[in-house]
């Protein structure tokens, strides 16, 4: 594969030491030629989206170390789970420092994840020949949230307990399969210690085989293809060496990586303290205890979480929880397919829609996520007399950060399509401020973004001038 | 051969289920009419939660009321749907459904208000009885209904034979004859084994001998109180039911409304002649007794009751004022009566535990009632009647110091232990020191009733300990923590120094 056109692989080295003795067994000059000649494409947009990807890996094998020093300590099992982690974290030295990596590390390797999809996607680098990388990245998006949730488990305390509890409850709404597929997720009719065992192995064995065929895959295809260049253009107009600019700037960002996630580490052993980001190990779960108000997930499932909860119990005479996850499940999948959806993407054009439907994406996520996060309740938390403060609140928040990326997008990157922005503003203003429901409010936002887009396609069908 | 003989067996089978259909009471045409009946809108007169309760009674009492409306005790559907509403439970029902003076007393149209027993009167309602009170007596449940006071048969034909067993010449002037009446059951350890066995039977003797006693029997005083005004007339409730109004919770306004009373304590004097005052109601309120039965429920605290007795109740004298704290707390009292002080209260005829702590106004202790300084407890009553010695003094402050610094030492290191825990420390082991702390601390407090330096040292040593070991502790975690902010620094300088390398090496490079 990395055989340059007309070399003579067979031919004898006479070099000495390594080198040689490696070129003369391995044949590796071909490697070495491909890595020497292999650019990073420098075009129209910042270098720092492309090392998000290296920033992600980094993570990614400090979860590896820290995982397996992890378990050496760790003992699966009803009276051994919790007690092995509290004596890894309080009696053997420096095992606070592992978990609490480990702990820090996943957190920012599902930001750097998420950074790292949403920049791809924004510029365009799922489009040919990159399709096949684009899924290969989101299925390795969605191992990284399946490590999140098993993960989340094995500590066998309280917080973990009736957070998997709720969380494996959704399973149960998928129709038909859904008891099935709950008992196969538990082990069992309830979370119980036959599903620590089930999370176990799928949190060191399951998970990490398939991530690795997986990240393998999407490694290969990068090597391979290398990184895309700007839009509109088939290869970049200048180029920065791999090895050793690019590789060197990979590893001084690693290096900072591992600054902050010591620091971190150090300062705030149990996470910044918020719903969802706190992994102090409190008390042992029992499951014969009732669940306690205020249950949250990990933030990285909050929007799933709320949006659930903006459904009513009964849709259509179906019911509002299967109707949800049939909705997330449409949303997941336009998400995995956009490089045979954007069609102009496809044919190397500049695609403003979907630009704009990135955008629209994040201010979706942002709206369900802080109304997860309950912010705007104050004390009453997550109370029913809440919910109208609450709403109102992060629909606040999610229009100013929708005015900012407006602005920010008009001026600096020239973007002119709003249209699905204005939608999902348009859709948090309506719940939040107008006090529709969630699902009217979402419907009438949609209708609006319709009919305004068939009215401007009807115009410059008429007007191809403007 | 098999299959004949299952349809044989099924249709036996159903034979022999609708034959038993069939035996079920069925209600005489003129209860079905009643069970029926509309009112004026068109409205079903009995409610469809009465309907199901009716039918699911079983077919004694189906029976029963079929009689009672042949016998025209219920005669109309009004009636009827007060008494299924009711939703008795068989065994009341049964009672309810044979006592021709509580079916005829329940049906508005035979009774004007000041006979009758309405099921819901309005607050202040000027009606005989309200018809729930009398099926939730606990006299009732035993199946003694009206008869069993009022005399009569219940069961017989309709009349009013029935007041015979009334003393009623002054029955309301001088009420000394109730507690002789309620007697004639209550006193009888025979008659009462048939109804609850565990019982006691000496109320009529201990009330004799109370002042309450006294007042009614003796002196004919007509706001001395008898059965009914703890108990209730109609509508008795047994003890531990917590609508009874002698339910631990309920005793202290049921004591209340004749000794909070002005009017009705007016004249009443202590044994020392002064006025019987009418504040202990109030006091009690905010003492820690009270605070803890009325205010948290803790069914564990005190009422009037506890210390001063039920049926007996008479106020305690001196020297009985600590036997009735030591039910309770009886380690303080256990170290008080071994200590110097007992002799020493003794000898000014001081009640004891009520000296330091009062009687119905008992606050929660705090450790600055300790001490020689003005205004602390020790301090004031030593300057007053122990100035020769000075030891005492010396001894007061010596438990006010240690009681003081192991209070503050918990504190202190509960929340050093918090902040140490946020940082991600192991703090169990300040944990267990806290908890033995406590403990000593408790058992220090405890002890200070054996006024005596020696016995308080031995238990305020272990706290002592626990003081050292815990600031061991906590130093040690301050400076694990620092070791690791060390560690860090150190990290980070290499990793610097190192990224600095990579950025020289990444300039020379691109030169």
């Amino acid at each position: 594969m990395f055989q340059k056109k007309g070399h003579e692989i067979n031919a004898p080295d006479n070099r000495g030491g390594l080198r040689g003795w490696l070129e003369r067994r391995y044949k590796l000059t071909p490697l070495f030629e491909f890595l020497q000649h292999k650019e990073v494409p420098i075009g129209s947009h910042w270098m720092g989206w492309y090392y998000l990807g290296g920033i992600t890996m980094f993570f990614f094998v400090v979860q590896i170390i820290t995982g397996v020093l992890l378990l050496m300590y760790f003992q699966p099992g009803e009276a051994t789970a919790y007690e092995s982690i509290r004596f890894l974290t309080t009696k053997v030295p420096f095992g606070w420092l592992i978990r609490s990596m480990h702990s820090w590390s996943a957190h920012l390797m599902i930001i750097s994840l998420t950074l790292h999809m949403f920049s791809t996607m924004m510029l365009k680098a799922y489009r040919p020949p990159r399709e096949i990388t684009w899924v290969s990245g989101y299925l390795l998006f969605l191992l990284t949230l399946g490590f999140g949730f098993s993960g989340y488990l094995l500590p066998w305390n309280k917080l973990a307990y009736f957070a998997t509890t709720v969380g494996t409850q959704i399973v149960a709404s998928v129709p038909l399969l859904g008891h099935w597929l709950l008992q196969v997720l538990r082990g069992g009719q309830d979370v119980m210690i036959n599903t620590l065992y089930r999370f176990f192995a799928g949190h060191v064995v399951i998970l990490p085989l398939a991530f690795v065929g997986v990240i393998g895959l999407h490694l290969l295809l990068i090597q391979r293809q290398g990184m895309a260049p700007p839009v509109g253009e088939t290869t970049a107009p200048r180029g920065m060496k791999f090895f050793p600019s690019f590789a060197l700037r990979d590893l001084l960002l690693w290096l900072a990586c591992l600054m902050v996630l010591l620091t971190l580490t150090v300062f705030l052993p149990y996470g910044p303290g918020i719903p969802g980001m706190d992994w102090e190990l409190g008390e042992k779960a029992n499951p014969m205890e009732p669940a306690y108000p205020g249950i949250k997930p990990e933030w990285y499932f909050l929007w799933e979480y709320q949006l659930l909860k903006e459904f009513p119990p009964h849709l259509f005479g179906i019911e509002g929880p299967q109707v949800c996850l049939f909705a997330i499940g449409i949303l997941l999948s336009i998400w995995a397919v956009i490089p045979w959806l954007d069609r102009r993407a496809y044919r190397n054009v500049y695609s403003p829609g979907f630009s704009d439907f990135g955008w629209a994406a994040i201010l979706f996520l942002l709206f369900l996520t802080l109304a997860g996060w309950d912010i705007g309740a104050g004390a009453a938390g997550a109370e029913l007399s809440s919910l109208p403060k609450v709403a109102r609140v992060c629909a606040l928040w999610t229009l100013a950060a929708g005015a900012v990326i407006i602005v920010v997008r008009y001026v600096v990157y020239e973007h002119r399509w709003f249209l699905l922005t204005f939608a999902a503003l348009l859709h948090v203003a309506l719940h939040g401020l107008a006090a529709l429901s969630y699902l009217l409010a979402g419907a009438i936002a949609l209708a609006a973004a319709a009919f305004i887009g068939a009215t401007l396609r009807l115009l410059r069908s008429r007007n191809p001038t403007t | 051969m098999k299959a004949p003989a299952l349809i044989a067996a099924t249709f036996l089978i159903c034979a022999v289920a609708n034959s038993a259909d069939q035996g079920a009471v069925a209600p005489v045409p003129k209860l079905a009419e009643m069970l029926s009946a509309k009112d004026t809108n068109g409205n079903p007169i009995v409610s469809a939660e009465a309907q199901t309760y009716f039918n699911g009674l079983n077919d004694r009492l189906k029976e029963l009321l079929n009689q009672a409306v042949e016998k025209e005790t219920v005669s109309r559907p009004e009636h009827l749907a007060i008494l299924l509403s009711l939703q008795l439970r068989p065994q009341k029902m049964e009672v309810l459904l044979q006592n021709n003076c509580v079916l005829c007393h329940s049906d508005s149209a035979n009774h004007t208000p000041d006979t009758l027993f309405a099921p819901n009167p309005e607050p202040g309602a000027s009606v005989h009885m309200n018809l729930k009170d009398v099926v939730e007596d606990v006299h009732f449940r035993q199946g003694l209904s009206c008869a069993g006071c009022h005399g009569g048969d219940p069961a017989a034909d309709l009349g009013h034979n029935h007041v015979k067993e009334w003393p009623e010449k002054d029955r309301q002037k001088n009420r000394a004859w109730v507690v002789a009446f309620c007697a004639r059951c209550h006193s009888d350890p025979v008659k009462m084994h048939d109804y609850n066995p565990s019982l006691p039977t000496d109320q009529l003797a201990k009330f004799k001998t109370s002042p309450h006693g006294h007042l009614l029997l003796d002196a004919h005083d007509d706001r001395a109180p008898s059965c009914v005004s703890c108990h209730g007339v109609h509508g008795i409730r047994a003890a531990k039911d917590p609508q009874s109004k002698v339910y631990a919770r309920n005793v202290p306004e049921t004591c209340g409304a004749c000794h909070a009373n002005e009017t009705t304590m007016a004249g009443f004097k202590r044994a020392d002649g002064s006025p019987l005052p009418t504040t202990q109601l109030a006091e009690y309120r905010n003492s820690v007794h009270g605070k803890a039965l009325l205010g948290r429920g803790d069914l564990g605290a005190p009422a009037c009751n506890t210390c001063h007795g039920n049926h007996a109740a008479s106020p305690p004298g001196v020297a009985q004022v600590s036997k009735s704290c030591s039910l309770c707390h009886s380690a303080n009292a256990g170290l008080f009566d071994g200590s110097k002080h007992k002799q020493a209260f003794d000898q000014h005829n001081w009640p004891e535990c009520g000296q330091c702590h009062g009687n119905h106004t008992i606050a929660k202790t705090n450790d600055a009632m300790l001490g020689s300084g003005q205004g602390q407890l020790c301090g004031d009553c030593h300057r007053q009647f122990a100035q020769k010695n000075p030891d005492c003094i010396r001894t007061a402050d010596y438990f006010h110091q240690t009681v003081t610094r192991m209070d503050e030492a918990k504190n202190h290191f509960a929340a050093d232990s918090e902040r140490l825990a946020a940082k991600g420390l192991d703090v169990e082991p300040i944990s267990n020191q806290l908890t033995e702390l406590g403990d000593a601390l408790k058992k220090s407090r405890t002890y200070i009733h054996s006024f005596a330096r020696n016995s308080f040292q031995q238990v305020a040593a272990p706290g002592e300990e626990s003081i050292r070991k815990a600031d061991e502790l906590v130093k040690h975690a301050r400076a694990e923590y620092r070791y690791r902010q060390s560690g860090l620094a150190v990290s980070i300088g290499i990793i610097g120094l190192l990224m600095l390398a990579l950025y020289l090496k990444l300039r020379q490079l691109e030169k």
